[in-house]
């Protein structure tokens, strides 16, 4: 699974320790590859850890409070906090976007907020000065919250919110999903008036 | 962007002649987005893209001023009622090394913030997840970044 990287720090636990002495009721969370094609496991698990050596080493070149709130951490106090169907997913690295996106399902509302502020609690009290501060948003949502940490972000639905975006199948399933395809081709609106700019270097000039 | 590259081809060809025969005059964009713009919904939901025979404009900027920029909310009249929506990309120019739309591109959402589409196919700026606010569910129902 995951390699200790340069002996002197480990940053990334192999995770399969964890999971194998929890047997978990829910079923288990796919672990996308990071590549358009959330392929078979055998493929996958190859250039999966070669993304992951390459995502440890990012780690290492940006600090943060990451040494100690990483994904075995959250993941550690999500099933804590007795949270459902947690689902981790790695975006390919070229969406720029997180290392780690995290969708969580909760029994209720009270349930969501709990989950939510103690994991922020968690974050604040293992945050340096230098980190930047976080919030929970959708605080007056009563099916979705989430919090952005950087390099992962959580989001905590109700099942039933979670059946509507379906976020899992968005970010595995990538150009694929089968939301995406359903939607009708955008077409500009009839009002669009393209290569207008003020901007003078632009050499389609418009001229009145 | 990609989906003008049709228009690109018509334009660059006939852009003489569409500009002559064009009995209006146009300037390019001076404040980004204020009372009365009209705006394109660039999500899925049903609202932004059911076909009305007037335009969704946007009838107020929860600014202090009232032009909104990329990440600002805004009251919009669409099919008859009042919906928010988020600026997602204008047509101004924003600060140096952020990308400029050709279209004023707006994200429906509800008062509580939860987005009414489900998904989003053009382009979201990364600038907005720096900025202060609500912005990891749009960021999370769009597929393309930029």
């Amino acid at each position: 699974m995951w390699r200790a990287v340069s002996g002197a720090r480990r940053l990334l636990r192999p995770l399969g320790a964890a999971a194998g002495g929890t047997p978990r009721a829910v079923p288990p969370p796919p672990r996308a590859p990071p590549g358009p094609r959330g392929g078979c496991a055998a493929a996958g698990a190859g250039a999966g850890a070669g993304a992951l050596e390459a995502a440890a080493e990012r780690h290492q070149a940006a600090d943060t409070v990451l040494q100690k709130f990483n994904i075995d951490f959250v993941v550690a106090l999500l099933r804590q906090e007795n949270a459902k169907d947690i689902c981790v997913i790695q975006p390919p690295p070229e969406i720029k976007y997180c290392d780690y996106f995290i969708i969580v399902s909760g029994s209720s509302t009270r349930h969501l907020h709990a989950m939510a502020q103690y994991m922020l609690k968690m974050y604040k009290h293992l945050k340096e000065e230098s980190d930047p501060h976080t919030q929970i948003e959708g605080k007056e949502t009563d099916d979705w919250m989430c919090i952005d940490f950087g390099n992962i972000v959580v989001h905590f639905m109700l099942p039933e919110a979670r059946e509507v975006y379906e976020l899992e199948k968005l970010w595995t399933l990538g150009p694929y999903d089968d939301q995406l395809t359903q939607m009708t081709p955008q077409s500009l609106p009839e009002d669009f008036i393209f290569g207008l700019t003020a901007n003078s270097s632009d050499h389609l000039e418009t001229r009145t | 962007m990609a989906l003008l590259n049709r228009r690109l081809v018509l334009s660059l060809t006939h852009l003489s002649s569409a500009v002559l025969q064009r009995q209006f005059s146009t300037t390019g964009a001076c404040r980004a987005i204020q009372k009365l713009t009209r705006v394109r919904v660039v999500d899925n939901s049903a609202l932004g893209n059911t076909s009305y025979h007037r335009p969704p404009k946007c009838i107020h900027v929860y600014n202090k001023t009232g032009v909104g920029k990329v990440g600002d909310k805004i009251l919009l009249a669409i099919k008859g009622e009042k919906k928010k929506a988020l600026i997602v990309g204008h047509k101004m120019p924003g600060p140096t090394m952020t990308p400029r739309f050709d279209s004023n591109n707006v994200v429906l959402i509800e008062d509580n913030g939860n987005p009414i589409g489900t998904r989003i196919k053009t382009p979201i700026p990364y600038i907005l997840r720096r900025k202060e606010g609500e912005f990891s569910k749009v960021l999370a129902i769009a597929r393309n970044f930029v």
